[in-house]
């Protein structure tokens, strides 16, 4: 039976919406596939690694009649991709096997039941619903989502708090060393909610998320959130923790603050890591009257120094820091010039953007 | 090295060394069946008179297990491991001692101390037991071994039994044939009529599974073991055990003494008086899990190591044991980051069954000073717990 028969991109683009969840190894072989699903004119995709579900689809799928099938997700996308752009494509569904042929190609894959996919229980009551617009929403998660821990014990700290408090929407990542918030208002006005988002869920986002005023609905749930966008609805476990209290560790007070020009200062950054120890990575940073030197040194002993001219008088100061955790937020902010706070050698600084209250970085120097 | 020049490989092994050294302090139990173990077991009290106030197994209730047991108590069945409570049904009035091994750390540096001022090659085989590479040594062996005896004796008061022999192996084997105060010579000529009639059990590493595989087999003696074929052997242990137990069964055995020994990992365990339920024990669960972190924390960092692995291992009521480890970004020999990542490892284990035993365990070390250069350039933390 012919299950689909359309053109090569209208298949690809929404598997590819899809697949960027599907773990390569699993233990459940089931879940290296994604399900296609075809009813009349509309084919629906879903893919899951248990924690994450993605579903999207798309219509104008022609075919014989309607089908469900599961088969292995990054292998059809390959081959849809090295497919020529133009190439028409016909899924074909035989006994436990999926055919795709398109000109001259024939692929046979096999497939598993469609019934055996698992899918995620969605919750549906007790949603707390809010609508921003997608580019709105990106930009919060650009502007955190480098600062997520990795692979930290502290399990909390591998996602990205996500707070809603009255008329704002404000995001929180960090990974124990420096600290990343952003805000943004909200048209709705919620009771306070906050949640942690598992990186891979915000990974995800950002990488489907589109750059435009299109909406994005988000409905949260004690334990799941959802989101909506275009044809996708994307569906999320959370992280189940406490996030540690991000308002501490923001200073309050400042003795010093002095602005630079966010460009020049990424470009010294960027030769002065260099010639950083490649496990450290620590800059030394020595700020005096009109005059901000970073430098940096190997364990060969070779070494750098970058002066950049300053509007600074006052207290001389000399503080050493992780290289990459400057780099980081320089790269993801967009701004002219950023404003640099501090106190001493030993205390956290602050990154902020002059005249905008929603964005504040928190970075711990090392020791050097 | 050539068969003319066998070495000389000494194993010594202090005489019930945990009671013995009780006994150094109680000497009125001397003669007595003493028992030492059990956890919670009181010490014995001086009366007002002089006399001494001990506990007596008959009056032990829990799980603990003997520790050490006199040769008077041995000779009543009381052995090292068995369950107090059933060698209380053996020795209803021997004396029970709680362990004190603050004393027997104590006394293993002095008895090891003793024999380095004569054979400073030894091989550090825990709390009560070395290895003695004579080679060096000038002397008849005897008489080494003698000398080396009254060192120990005189330095600490206790007795040892002490074999010399052509390997680790027999000299393991002969320390314990003429126990306790035993001095025992042996060579490879006397492996047929000394070794071969020993149960297969004696040789060390073959364990009660491979001697009840063994048994099945028709295997009890050593010297059966001998007997057979070495394809035989390797159809029923695979290559590796079945040429072993090939070669040990003749006597031979050519690892060398290891003198500077670097642990490879420091662990602590505890086996709870009763099982504990995970909700219902929660509070002492989480007390005893946090102590044995610091303890392992305690350990590290006397011996000056830094573990990269964290690890912690459960038996539950059922007997059933699971283990769970965790790699940490960079080396730790502290508590609260032991306990952190120990209690990462926890969240990964179904906790459906009562817990019987816990354990941590820290592996990958690496030397405390290698660290410390390490992290002379630290980063910072953010400090989330202090006030802001």
């Amino acid at each position: 039976m012919v299950l689909i028969k359309t053109q090569r991109d209208t298949l690809l683009a929404p598997l590819q919406s899809v697949s960027g969840i599907v773990e390569k190894r699993h233990t459940l072989p089931i879940l290296s596939n994604v399900l296609l699903e075809k009813k009349g004119e509309n084919l629906t995709l879903l893919a899951t690694d248990i924690e994450i579900q993605i579903t999207t689809s798309t219509s104008g799928a022609a075919g014989d009649g309607d089908g469900a099938v599961t088969v292995g997700a990054r292998k059809l996308q390959d081959i849809l991709r090295s497919l020529p752009d133009s190439a028409e494509v016909s899924l074909i569904l035989e006994e436990k096997r999926l055919q795709v042929r398109a000109g001259k190609s024939r692929f046979s894959l096999q497939t598993l039941p469609a019934d055996d996919f698992p899918r995620m229980t969605v919750t549906e009551n007790d949603l707390k619903k809010f609508t921003v617009t997608q580019k709105q929403f990106r930009q919060l998660l650009a502007q955190t989502q480098y600062s997520m821990a990795a692979q930290d014990v502290r399990y909390y700290l591998n996602g990205l708090l996500l707070l809603v408090d009255g008329s704002e929407l404000r995001a929180v990542a960090t990974d124990g060393h420096r600290l990343a918030y952003a805000s943004m208002p909200l048209e709705a006005e919620l009771p306070r909610q906050e949640l942690i988002l598992p990186r891979k869920t915000v990974l995800e986002l950002n990488r489907l998320l589109a750059d435009n005023d299109e909406p994005l609905s988000i409905e949260m749930s004690p334990n799941q959130i959802r989101f909506q966008f275009g044809h996708i609805v994307l569906v999320s476990k959370l992280i189940d923790g406490k996030f540690p209290d991000y308002e501490r560790v923001i200073p309050a007070t400042l003795k010093n603050i002095v602005s630079l020009n966010r460009a020049a200062l990424l470009q010294s950054m960027v030769r002065a890591a260099i010639l950083t120890n490649e496990k450290f990575r620590g800059v030394r940073l020595v700020l005096s009257d009109g005059s901000l030197k970073i430098m940096a040194a190997n364990a060969e002993q070779e070494e750098a120094l970058e002066e950049i001219e300053v509007d600074y008088h006052g207290d001389t100061l000399d503080v050493g820091f992780n290289v990459g955790y400057l780099l980081d937020v320089l790269n993801n902010t967009s701004v002219e010039n950023i404003e640099w706070g501090f106190n001493d050698a030993n205390s956290s600084a602050l990154l902020t953007v002059p005249g905008n209250d929603r964005f504040k970085y928190v970075v711990m120097p090392m020791r050097i | 090295m050539p068969p003319s020049a066998p070495r000389r490989i000494a194993h010594l092994d202090m005489d019930a060394f945990f009671a013995s050294v009780e006994l150094l302090q109680y000497p009125e139990l001397r003669g007595q069946p003493v028992v030492v173990g059990g956890r919670g077991t009181p010490p014995p009290e001086r009366r007002p008179d002089g006399s001494l106030a001990c506990a007596r197994l008959r009056d032990y209730v829990g799980r603990g297990v003997v520790t050490t047991s006199t040769y008077e108590a041995r000779a009543l069945g009381v052995f090292s491991a068995m369950g107090i409570m059933k060698s209380a049904q053996l020795a209803p009035d021997a004396v029970l001692l709680p362990a004190n091994f603050d004393a027997y750390r104590h006394y293993s540096r002095l008895f090891k101390a003793a024999v380095a001022g004569i054979a400073p090659h030894i091989e550090d085989r825990g709390i009560d037991e070395i290895y003695i590479d004579l080679g060096e040594v000038p002397g008849e062996t005897r008489a080494i071994a003698q000398a080396i005896k009254d060192a120990v004796r005189a330095a600490t008061g206790l007795s040892c039994s002490i074999a010399v022999a052509p390997n680790k192996l027999l000299a393991k084997i002969g320390s314990d044939l003429e126990k306790p105060d035993g001095l025992t010579v042996l060579g490879i000529d006397d492996v047929a009529t000394r070794i071969w009639p020993l149960p297969a059990r004696k040789i060390n590493g073959i364990g009660p599974k491979a001697n009840d595989k063994l048994a099945r087999l028709g295997i009890r003696t050593i010297g059966e073991l001998a007997g057979a074929a070495p394809e035989f052997l390797v159809a029923h242990f695979g290559r590796s055990s079945g040429e072993w137990l090939w070669r040990v069964a003749r006597g031979i055995d050519e690892r060398p003494v290891e003198t500077s020994s670097e642990p490879r990992s420091v662990s602590r365990e505890t086996t709870f008086e009763r099982d504990l339920h995970a909700r219902q024990d929660k509070a002492q669960l989480t007390e005893i899990f946090t102590w044995l972190c610091l303890r392992v924390a305690d350990d590290l960092t006397r011996k000056g190591y830094a573990s990269r692995t964290i690890g912690i291992k459960l038996r539950f009521d059922d007997f059933q044991t699971v283990t769970r480890d965790l790699t940490l970004p960079a080396p730790t020999a502290d508590g609260a980051a032991i306990r952190r990542a120990a209690g990462e490892c926890l969240r990964r284990v179904p906790l459906e069954r009562r817990i019987r035993l816990l354990g941590v365990r820290a592996g990958a070390l690496c030397p405390l000073q290698e660290v410390a250069a390490e992290t002379a350039m630290r980063q910072q933390e953010l400090r989330f717990d202090e006030p802001a």
